[in-house]
């Protein structure tokens, strides 16, 4: 564990619109992870969203009246954790763009853009820490959200983590790298480029022959999965916490009946 | 007011008060230390053998022999034409040094015609890292004896190689009419993204070292 | 919430169905981005070299007026003549009265997105002088009557039958065998008498350089010089943002420029024009013309997009773009396509005209990683949709959806049992663990299924655990 890690943080988790009420079981498996890497977890009746699809729509001051509520709620905490790449990274990079004009919030945006950090990365760079115990004997694939990738630089941690999951077996993306058309807000707006987009990302994921395919996002996740299940494919799919925390054995994105 | 005082003034009026020109280029001179750490490396040895090695590589793709002395030069050409089923005819730039040479076995012009098959001209320096040609326009140079032929044939002497882009640097008001760096054959992958070479200009580009 | 400007959408469309298009534009971009990768691993300084880039416009942009007076004193100095416009038209105007005042029938052009952008062709063809493209796919553009789809690549749309059907209509003497290598010939005949004959010869510049006054050049084909030698008058057109201090600058943004752009070191032909024909110089032209341009480059400079001044059009965020490998160029409907064309074509063309294109974005931030001087393009497109926000521009059904998602998310015990109400009422939608298709969600379930929630939200699962003490 990395010298500078107190001996049992308090970490606030932010869950997330979307895993709170399309995918719970990825809350509690962050919640899990969290107090197995050691770390005394609260978790804020206040949270709702970062704001992140009023700001990339334009409505900055929208996104800015979401980031003063998320701000006010969390800022107590050692660290505030989120399993989303595009979550973090919201409020990362963008609550300080959001509220450049106010100089009464900017300081503690930056104060807590410090102290937030994307589940997967903080459970490996600032926790140190590995699963035990959990087995999965199935063939995976790794997409690798954009925010995540580009704001937060995730790139490793995720393959570290699940590289100590027994029995897994990761076979590489074609084209990991590569948006998956999501875009939160794009995919609603212009569907059928969105889609020509998600196409091409299943046809990458099946031609892996793997499992299933793991990632950082729900929000890529849904719309891969979507459109894999859309298609006919047998490929499943679940978040990367959800597989570390034991839960491969469940239901998978769109099984839970 | 005319469009150059509304340029410079809406520019001026979004930047404010200039800082003194001195300061400027002092600014820009430093942007261009280091010059190491943002270049590619040579490979080690002779730099006539590096600018050889790259010139023929497959992303330039000229095609290279040494000479020992120029006076090898006129036999060698009417090799190289030879080979391409050509006759010993030439358009040659009038540098003193090509012209001092024996062509007795050769027809020579000294302006490449519109459909000229091969010219001839000296190359005043190659740059190794990219395996470039330099030549200048000037009285003996005329630019178009680059680019009309089909055949391109640059004399280069051994000593006028340099190793990097910035070894190269005329002051700036020696510049030519034309300065003209060439790195290979024209080509083009306009259609259909198929490879083709001599687009307008030459499809081959033959370099002559000489020495080294 | 699909209210897009129906322009677009319909070019989106048709662009998604054109199983044609898709192949030329994988072609294109997939090659480009194997060579581009091919040469950033045999170039590993590269990261510093890109840094080093972006200073180096940077620093110009933060000093334009000083180097374009520079640059005007010395290109004067050396006998070229520099005008200045202020907008596309005046632009047109100076090129059209240069073209008449050298009694010029036709004019050979080498390729210019900058010429493009101000409209010089349509200009040149209502002002009865006969345009002669010379850039090869620009030449199979101007015999399809059609528009750049690449800025590097401007007939990537066209395939090996079409611009053989083209070439058979129009060229003196076609190629006999339906081979590209044919076809490049037959260009090349065909274009031979014209570069030489012209009166005058209109280029744009990749450079500007300052201290000299000279003009940059790089082409793979020859075509620039061929262009820009034979005729009386070489006329530039250049935007004000191409400057960069001297030569060795220029050196640090080549190899940058063509490596982003091709992979190649260098483009075969990189020439540097210095002024007219000089006492005893072999041909050159007699007069040398530079026409700066600001056409919306000062505004830009003003409203917070310096940083898209330091564009030096190498083409590499459109290739590397999710969205512009579906639609191609055309579909943006201006000069400029991809991310540099969302960024430009509504600083250009006003945000009001162009609305759709910085929201047809995923903000993934692959094109300002490619970039070789580093420029913000998703942070730059959200500007924009920050103004058309601000303007009104953004339809009143997502308008009215973000204002009722706000509403909720500040209010968290309304947010509570709103979600719990939704998740509830969507599983109504269910077969299985999906929906495939539900009211409100047309737009995601056309083409995706989504995942059913379970019957109630994490936080409705959580109870009291973990609650804040």
């Amino acid at each position: 564990m990395p010298d500078h890690a107190p001996a049992r943080p308090r970490v606030a988790l932010f869950v997330t619109c979307l895993a709170d009420t399309i995918r719970p079981r990825l809350g509690f498996a962050a919640l899990q992870l969290l107090e197995a890497a050691g770390c005394d977890v609260e978790i804020p009746r206040a949270q709702t969203c970062c704001g992140q699809p009023a700001f990339n729509s334009g409505d900055t001051a929208g996104g800015a009246a979401l980031a003063r509520r998320v701000i006010a709620a969390f800022e107590g905490y050692e660290y505030i954790v989120t399993p989303s790449g595009s979550c973090a990274g919201m409020i990362r990079a963008h609550y300080v763009e959001a509220l450049a004009d106010d100089p009464a919030w900017l300081p503690r945006a930056k104060a807590l853009a410090a102290r937030t950090h994307e589940l997967l990365s903080f459970l490996v760079d600032i926790r140190g820490w590995r699963p035990e115990g959990v087995a999965l004997p199935a063939t995976a694939t790794y997409h690798d959200s954009c925010s995540g990738l580009r704001e937060l630089g995730i790139l490793q941690q995720p393959r570290a983590l699940l590289r100590e999951v027994e029995g897994l077996q990761m076979r590489p993306l074609t084209g990991n790298d590569v948006c998956c058309g999501f875009g939160g807000t794009f995919c609603i707006k212009y569907p059928a480029i969105a889609d020509a987009i998600v196409g091409e990302k299943a046809a990458a994921i099946e031609a892996t022959g793997a499992d299933l395919v793991l990632g950082g996002d729900l929000g890529c996740l849904m719309n891969m999965a979507g459109a894999l299940h859309r298609r006919g494919s047998r490929v499943r799919a679940f978040h990367a916490a959800e597989i570390l925390a034991g839960m491969g054995g469940g239901p998978a994105i769109g099984e839970e009946a | 007011m005319t469009a150059r005082d509304a340029i410079l003034s809406a520019i001026a009026a979004t930047l404010g008060p200039r800082p003194a020109a001195s300061a400027i280029d002092a600014e820009a001179q430093a942007l261009l230390l280091d010059l190491d750490e943002v270049r590619p490396a040579l490979p080690p040895g002779a730099l006539p053998d590096a600018f050889a090695a790259r010139a023929t590589s497959a992303k330039v793709g000229a095609t290279l022999e040494r000479i020992g002395a120029l006076t090898e030069l006129p036999a060698r050409v009417a090799a190289y034409l030879d080979s391409h089923g050509l006759p010993a005819a030439l358009a040659l730039q009038q540098e003193p040094p090509l012209l001092a040479l024996d062509w007795s076995a050769f027809t020579l012009r000294d302006t490449a015609l519109p459909n000229e098959a091969a010219a001839l001209g000296l190359a005043r320096h190659g740059i190794a890292e990219t395996g470039s040609l330099v030549f200048h326009s000037g009285p003996d140079t005329a630019v178009l004896g680059h680019f009309l032929p089909l055949h391109h044939i640059a004399v280069l002497h051994a000593r006028d190689v340099v190793a990097h882009l910035e070894d190269y640097a005329p002051p700036p008001a020696t510049l030519p009419r034309n300065l003209n760096l060439i790195t290979g054959a024209s080509g083009t992958t306009d259609i259909e993204g198929s490879y083709v070479r001599g687009a307008h200009g030459p499809r081959h580009l033959h370099i002559v070292l000489v020495g080294g | 919430m699909n209210k897009l400007s129906p322009v677009f959408k319909d070019d989106v469309k048709r662009a998604l169905g054109d199983a044609t298009l898709k192949l030329a534009i994988d072609r294109t971009t997939v090659t480009a981005e194997a060579k581009r990768a091919a040469a950033l691993a045999d170039y590993p300084q590269f990261a510093a070299a890109r840094r080093r880039g972006t200073a180096i416009k940077e620093h110009v942009v933060e000093n334009l007026g000083h180097y374009l007076e520079q640059f005007e004193r010395n290109a004067v100095a050396s006998g070229a003549v520099v005008h200045w416009a202020a907008d596309a038209e005046d632009a047109c105007q100076i090129v059209i009265r240069l073209c008449r005042a050298a009694g010029a029938t036709h004019a050979t052009r080498s390729k210019s997105m900058l010429g493009e952008e101000i409209g010089l062709p349509h200009a040149l063809e209502a002002a009865g002088i006969e345009r002669v493209e010379t850039d090869l796919a620009e030449h199979i553009i101007q015999l399809a009557g059609e528009t750049p789809s690449h800025i590097i690549w401007p007939a990537l749309h066209k395939t090996r039958e079409q611009v053989s059907a083209l070439f058979k209509q129009h060229h003196a003497d076609p190629h006999q065998t339906e081979d590209v290598g044919a076809m490049v010939e037959s260009a090349r005949r065909q274009l031979r008498t014209r570069f030489l004959t012209a009166e005058v010869g209109i280029s744009g510049a990749n450079f500007l350089l300052a201290d000299s006054g000279a003009v940059c050049t790089v082409t793979n084909e020859g075509n620039a010089e061929l262009t820009t030698t034979p005729p009386r008058v070489h006329i530039v057109t250049a935007g004000i943002e191409k400057l960069v201090p001297s030569l060795p600058h220029a050196w640090t943004l080549l190899r940058l420029l063509v490596r982003s752009a091709t992979g190649a070191d260098l483009t075969q032909y990189t020439t540097f024009h210095t002024g007219p024909k000089r006492q005893g110089d072999r041909d050159g032209p007699q007069e040398f013309h530079i026409v700066l341009v600001d056409n919306g480059r000062t505004r830009m400079l003003r409203d917070g997009l310096r940083e898209m001044l330091r564009c030096i059009r190498c083409g590499a965020c459109m290739n590397h773009c999710v969205v512009f490998r579906q639609i191609g160029g055309h579909a943006y409907g201006a000069t400029y396509p991809g991310p540099m064309g969302a960024v430009l074509t509504p600083a250009l063309e006003g945000i009001e005209k162009a609305r759709d294109l910085p929201h047809a974005c995923t903000l993934n931030g692959r094109c300002q990683e490619v970039c070789p001087v580093s420029i913000p393009l998703p942070t730059l497109l959200r500007g924009w949709r920050d103004k058309g926000w601000r303007e009104g521009l953004v339809p009143q059904t997502v308008r009215s959806s973000l204002w009722a998602w706000r509403f909720l998310a500040e209010r968290p015990a309304l947010y509570r049992m709103g979600t719990a109400i939704a998740v509830r009422a969507m599983r109504l939608f269910r077969r299985g663990g999906w929906i495939g298709r539900m009211p409100l969600a047309g737009s995601w379930t056309r083409y995706r299924d989504l995942p059913a929630p379970p019957g109630q939200t994490f936080m409705q699962q959580l109870g009291d655990r973990n609650a804040p003490k």
